[in-house]
């Protein structure tokens, strides 16, 4: 299975993904009951991704609202990110953040601070 | 033979020396060659395996050594991704408070004349109710009214009659006593209550209100003839009743100005 698409729920946000092209994007609001239930397929789509394709990947992020659980869970995939950069794959993020809302273009750069890979961030428009 | 860097001057000479002897041919025949050799040969062993327990040992040693620098790297790691995890989280937290403090703002207050909305009035008057059967100071309930308000709406526009009731709410509150409390309670409807007040109080600052607001011109563009009165309906709240029927009786005064023409002050 190279396809990993869920829907977004009331807590958990909308994921959908291209093999070909290398990208995964999240959108929505992130506060799950069960976080590691649900960043478990993201993170297992991803480490899929990096250990059976050499080709670049980028994470698309469209992010509102993360509970303590699902900010460890992206602090995690940026983990996997930052070995996988170091190990000489490319990979980066593109977060975007509601531009009403400038309180998450803080939060995106506390973030981005121990990524040494492109992360770049956005007002979404 | 066992390794001799590891040996002092003194030690590595006497092993030579005795190396020597054992090699030369001339002490083939002695007596003392014999165990010398064996003795000799006994010493060397013991000491490689001197040797290799101290490489083992000190192998041991780095092992661990490393293991515990390992671990502390990897307590240090967690200790600053725990760190960045609640900084992260109270930022989360903190912009919801924000947005709960906004929200409840919002649902209490009307937002063109910025004063308390009906939900906020009712809360008040609750509030005030309870006081007043406690202390047995009663407070006067005011409503008062915009007289042809549609008309104001059908004539000059919304943007007109909304800045109308800017103005009349400037009014109400530069006519109130700092701790009388006004809000909107509906379309061109506001609600007064003054705590701990007579009826005669009530009514002097009703009609004073009312003066200034038949004082006002109304700033509508190119027009400076546009008058605007009100009316009101004033009750005292009576102890033990339910505020539902002193608000009742407040509406039926101002229903009472109105039958009489408007632009006055009734009382029940």
């Amino acid at each position: 299975m190279t396809a990993l698409h869920i829907p977004a729920s009331q807590s958990t946000p909308s994921v959908t993904s291209s093999w070909e092209q290398g990208l995964l994007t999240m959108r929505g609001d992130s506060y799950p009951e069960n976080s590691f239930e649900f960043f478990g397929d993201v993170i297992a789509w991803i480490e899929r991704y990096l250990k059976e394709s050499s080709a670049p990947l980028r994470l698309e992020l469209h992010l509102v609202y993360m509970n303590t659980s699902s900010v460890k869970a992206m602090m995690d995939i940026f983990d996997i990110l930052e070995d996988a950069h170091r190990g000489g794959r490319q990979v980066s993020v593109d977060w975007f953040y509601d531009p009403r809302n400038e309180r998450v273009l803080d939060l995106a750069d506390e973030f981005r601070e121990d990524c040494s890979f492109p992360f770049q961030i956005a007002a979404d428009g | 033979m066992a390794d001799k860097t590891l040996l002092s001057p003194v030690e590595r000479e006497l092993v030579e020396q005795i190396e020597t002897l054992l090699a030369d041919p001339t002490h083939t025949h002695n007596p003392l060659r014999a165990p010398l050799a064996a003795l000799f040969a006994s010493s060397e062993a013991q000491r490689e395996r001197l040797e290799r327990l101290v490489r083992i040992s000190d192998g041991y040693h780095l092992i661990s050594r490393s293991q515990s620098l390992t671990l502390s790297e990897q307590y240090d790691r967690q200790l600053r991704r725990l760190d960045k995890l609640a900084r992260i989280s109270d930022r989360y937290q903190n912009s919801l408070r924000e947005l709960s403090e906004a929200l409840k703002d919002a649902a209490l207050r009307d937002p063109l004349t910025g004063l308390g909305n009906r939900r906020f009035l009712m809360e008040r008057i609750i509030e005030e109710t309870e006081r007043a059967n406690r202390k047995g100071e009663p407070y006067a309930l005011a409503i008062l009214d915009v007289d042809h308000f549609k008309s104001i709406n059908d004539r000059f526009g919304h943007e007109a009659g909304d800045t109308a009731l800017n103005q009349i709410t400037q009014a109400i509150q530069n006519g109130l006593r700092t701790y009388d409390l006004c809000g909107r309670w509906g379309g061109e409807e506001f609600l007064v209550i003054l705590p701990e007040t007579s009826l005669d109080s009530a009514l002097q600052v009703a009609e004073r209100i009312r003066r200034d607001i038949q004082a006002l011109t109304i700033g509508i563009h190119n027009r400076s003839d546009v008058r605007i009165t009100v009316s009101l309906g004033i009750t005292l709240y009576q102890a033990g009743e339910p505020y539902s029927q002193t608000l009742d009786r407040a509406d039926n005064a101002l229903l009472q100005a109105k039958a009489a023409g408007r632009n006055r002050i009734e009382s029940a």
